[in-house]
C-alpha cells in the first residue's frame, strides 16, 4: 500500500514538470471567448457537462483539435461521502477523460449527497482519520476506472465541523500521501477560507506539500455580511492575486487557472484577470 | 356520324401517344426550368459571407425584419436603447460607435419614442433597410426582383401545360375516352407549375453556402449555449440575433424582447434550431443552489 501510493506519487511529480501556464474554465457560456485565446495550452471543463459518448459542446472539439490540454473537473462524484462513489459517475468520468485525452481529471474533497439526499452543493468533510479513509477509499475506486493522475481539490467552507481531529494541512496532506493524488489548490478558496477565520493564508500554503500541486484554481469573490463569499461570479480581488505570487515564490505550480461560473463580464475583463494571473504567477499571457 | 366521332381519337392522335408527349413535354420544361432558375439562384460564390455584419447576416436568414431585430439586439446589449412597458423604444445612451445605417436609423427612431413594431414604417429605418438589401444584391447574397421575376415566368409555362391538358381532358371526356392517366400527368403539370410559383429564394445559394459556414464559426452564440453576451458585447449579441433568430434576443434580455413586442423564433429557412448541448449548466458549483449562498466551494 505504501510502495504503492510512492509510486503513485512519483508518477505524479513526474505529470506535475509540463507547464501549461495561465488557462481557463470552459464553460458553455464564453466558448467563444475561450476560443479566441491565441496562447492558451489548458482549460478546465466540468466533467458532468460532457456527454461520454455523445457530441463534445460546441467549441470543446476545437480546442483539443488545437492541441489545447482539457482536463475534466468532477463536481458530482460525492468523493468525501461515506458509501462509495457511484459506479456509473465514476464510469461516465473515465470515459470523458478517455474523450478528452486528458493526461489528468480532478475532484473535490467534499461530499454532495448523503444517505440518498442531494446536498446539490459541494459539503465540507469534518477533518478526521474516517474522513480520510472514505476520501482515500473513494479515490481508489476512481484509480481503478481510469489510468489517469487524479488532482484533488480542498473545498472553502464558512464553518468547521467540531469534530475536527486534524488541522487543514495535515488532513490534506494525510489524503495526498495515502491516495497518491495530486492537489488542485484554489488559492481563493485558501484565502476565503483563511479570511473568514482571521488566519494567515499563508500558514495553510507553507505547510502544504507544493510539489504535489498539479494546477490552481483563481476565482473571485464578494464580501457579505462581513464573510467573505467565493462565489466565482465576481472579479478576483488583489489579494487572491498576491497569494498567487506569494505561491509561484515558493514553487511555481505547472499551470493556474481562472475559474468564473457566472456574471461573466465583458471579454476585455476576462482578458485583464487572465493577464493579472499571468503577471501575478510569471507566466507569459494567453491573451 | 356521332358515332364515328366517339370512335375516332380526340384531335386525331392516339391517347398513349398524346399521354407521352404529354408527360416528356412536362418533364423538358421542368428540366430547363431548373436549370434556368438555378443559374438565376446561384449567386456570387466569390463573396465571403464571413466578412459581412451581423445585420447583412441577418437580412439573409431572416429579411427585412430579423435585420432589425439584430439592430434592436445590437443597439439593447450597448445599452443605447430600452424598452418601456407601454412596448415604446427610447434611447438610454449614446449610439455606439461602429453603428451602421440601420443602428442610426432605429436609434433615432427610438428618440421619437415609438413602439418597436413600427420601426419598419420609419422612412429612414425604411431606407436603410434597402440600402442593405441592394448591397446584398450587388454582392450577389440576395436574389433580385428581376432575377425573381424571371424564375416566375416559368409558372406561364407551367400553367400553359395544364391548360392544354385540360383542354385535352374535355375533349377527351365529350369523345367519351379514359382520361385517368392524363389526369395523372395533368397533376404533374399543377405540382411542377406551383413549384415554379412557389419557390421563390430571397437569397442565393451561395448565401445559403456562406450562411452556414458562418453558424459553424459563431455556434457558441447559439442559446443552446445560454451564451453570455456581456462577454460578447453588442456585435455578438447582433450576431447571436442574426444567426440564430429572436430566440437570442429573449435569451439575452427577455424583458427587452417583450417589450418591444419581438415574434419567436423570427428565423430564415434551413435552420436547424435548439440543438447542442443538453448540459444544464457548465458551472463547477454542482448546480442546485448555484453560486449564491455559501459560495462554490470549488
Amino acid at each position: 500500500m505504501v510502495v504503492a501510493a510512492d509510486a503513485a506519487g512519483a508518477d505524479a511529480v513526474a505529470d506535475v514538470t509540463t507547464a501549461y501556464g495561465v488557462g481557463i474554465g470552459w464553460r458553455p457560456e464564453i466558448a467563444g471567448f475561450v476560443a479566441g485565446l491565441p496562447g492558451l495550452r489548458f482549460a478546465e471543463v466540468v466533467a458532468e457537462s460532457v456527454h461520454a459518448h455523445g457530441d463534445l459542446p460546441p467549441g470543446l472539439q476545437e480546442l483539443l483539435d488545437r492541441g489545447v490540454t482539457v482536463i475534466p473537473h468532477g463536481v458530482r462524484l460525492s468523493l468525501g461521502g461515506a458509501e462509495p462513489v457511484d459506479p456509473e459517475r465514476v464510469a461516465h468520468f473515465a470515459a470523458v477523460a478517455e474523450r478528452l485525452h486528458a493526461p489528468l481529471i480532478s475532484e473535490h474533497i467534499a461530499f454532495v449527497r448523503a444517505g440518498g439526499v442531494e446536498a446539490g452543493h459541494l459539503l465540507p468533510l469534518p477533518r478526521s482519520y474516517a474522513a480520510v479513509d472514505a476520501v482515500v477509499a473513494n479515490v481508489e475506486r476512481l484509480r481503478a476506472a481510469t489510468p489517469v493522475p487524479i488532482a484533488l481539490e480542498p473545498i472553502a467552507a464558512v464553518f468547521d465541523w467540531p469534530d475536527d481531529e486534524l488541522d487543514e494541512a495535515s488532513f490534506l496532506t494525510e489524503i495526498l500521501d495515502r491516495s497518491g493524488a495530486l492537489l488542485l489548490l484554489d488559492v481563493a478558496n485558501v484565502y476565503a477560507n483563511a479570511r473568514n477565520r482571521g488566519t494567515d493564508p499563508l500558514e495553510l500554503i507553507d505547510k502544504l506539500p507544493l510539489d504535489r500541486v498539479a494546477y490552481v484554481h483563481v476565482a473571485g469573490g464578494a464580501d457579505h455580511d462581513g464573510i467573505y463569499h467565493d462565489t466565482h461570479t465576481d472579479a478576483v480581488p488583489q489579494p487572491v492575486l498576491d497569494l498567487v505570487t506569494a505561491l509561484c515564490e515558493r514553487h511555481r505550480p505547472p499551470a493556474l487557472m481562472l475559474e468564473r461560473d457566472g456574471d461573466y463580464p465583458p471579454a476585455r475583463t476576462l482578458s485583464d484577470e487572465l493577464d493579472a494571473i499571468a503577471a501575478a504567477s510569471g507566466y507569459p499571457a494567453v491573451t | 356520324m356521332e358515332q364515328l366521332a366517339a370512335t375516332g381519337d380526340t384531335w386525331g392522335v392516339p391517347g398513349p401517344t398524346f399521354l407521352i408527349f404529354y408527360v416528356a413535354l412536362i418533364v423538358l420544361v421542368a428540366i430547363v426550368a431548373a436549370a434556368h432558375r438555378r443559374a438565376l439562384f446561384a449567386g456570387n460564390r466569390t463573396t465571403q459571407v464571413d466578412r459581412l455584419g451581423p445585420q447583412q447576416i441577418a437580412y439573409l436568414n431572416g429579411g427585412d425584419q430579423l435585420a432589425l431585430y439584430a439592430s434592436l439586439g445590437g443597439l439593447r446589449a450597448a445599452e443605447a436603447i430600452a424598452s418601456a412597458t407601454d412596448k415604446t423604444l427610447s434611447q438610454a445612451g449614446p449610439l455606439p460607435s461602429g453603428a451602421t445605417a440601420l443602428d442610426t436609423a432605429v436609434y433615432n427612431a427610438a428618440g421619437n419614442r415609438i413602439r418597436a413594431r413600427e420601426v419598419r414604417a420609419d422612412r429612414w429605418v425604411a431606407a436603410a433597410l434597402e440600402q442593405l438589401r441592394t448591397g446584398l444584391e450587388q454582392a450577389g447574397l440576395v436574389v433580385t426582383a428581376d432575377r425573381q421575376k424571371a424564375a416566375r415566368r416559368w409558372a406561364l409555362a407551367g400553367l400553359a401545360l395544364i391548360l392544354l391538358g385540360v383542354a385535352r381532358l374535355v375533349d377527351g371526356l365529350q369523345n367519351g375516352k379514359p382520361v385517368t392517366f392524363l389526369l395523372f400527368a395533368i397533376f404533374l403539370a399543377v405540382a411542377v407549375t406551383l413549384r415554379f410559383w412557389r419557390h421563390k429564394p430571397q437569397r442565393t445559394r451561395a448565401a445559403t453556402k456562406g450562411l452556414s459556414s458562418v453558424r459553424g464559426n459563431y455556434d457558441y452564440l447559439s442559446p443552446a449555449q445560454s451564451p453570455s453576451y456581456a462577454t460578447y458585447g453588442a456585435s455578438g449579441a447582433a450576431m447571436g440575433v442574426a444567426l440564430f433568430g429572436t430566440a437570442s434576443l429573449y435569451t439575452m434580455d427577455p424583458a427587452f424582447a417583450a417589450e418591444a413586442e419581438v415574434q419567436r423564433n423570427n428565423v430564415g429557412g434551413g435552420f436547424d434550431g435548439g440543438s447542442g448541448s443538453s448540459c444544464s449548466s457548465g458551472s463547477s458549483c454542482g448546480g442546485g443552489g448555484g453560486c449564491g449562498g455559501g459560495g462554490c466551494g470549488g
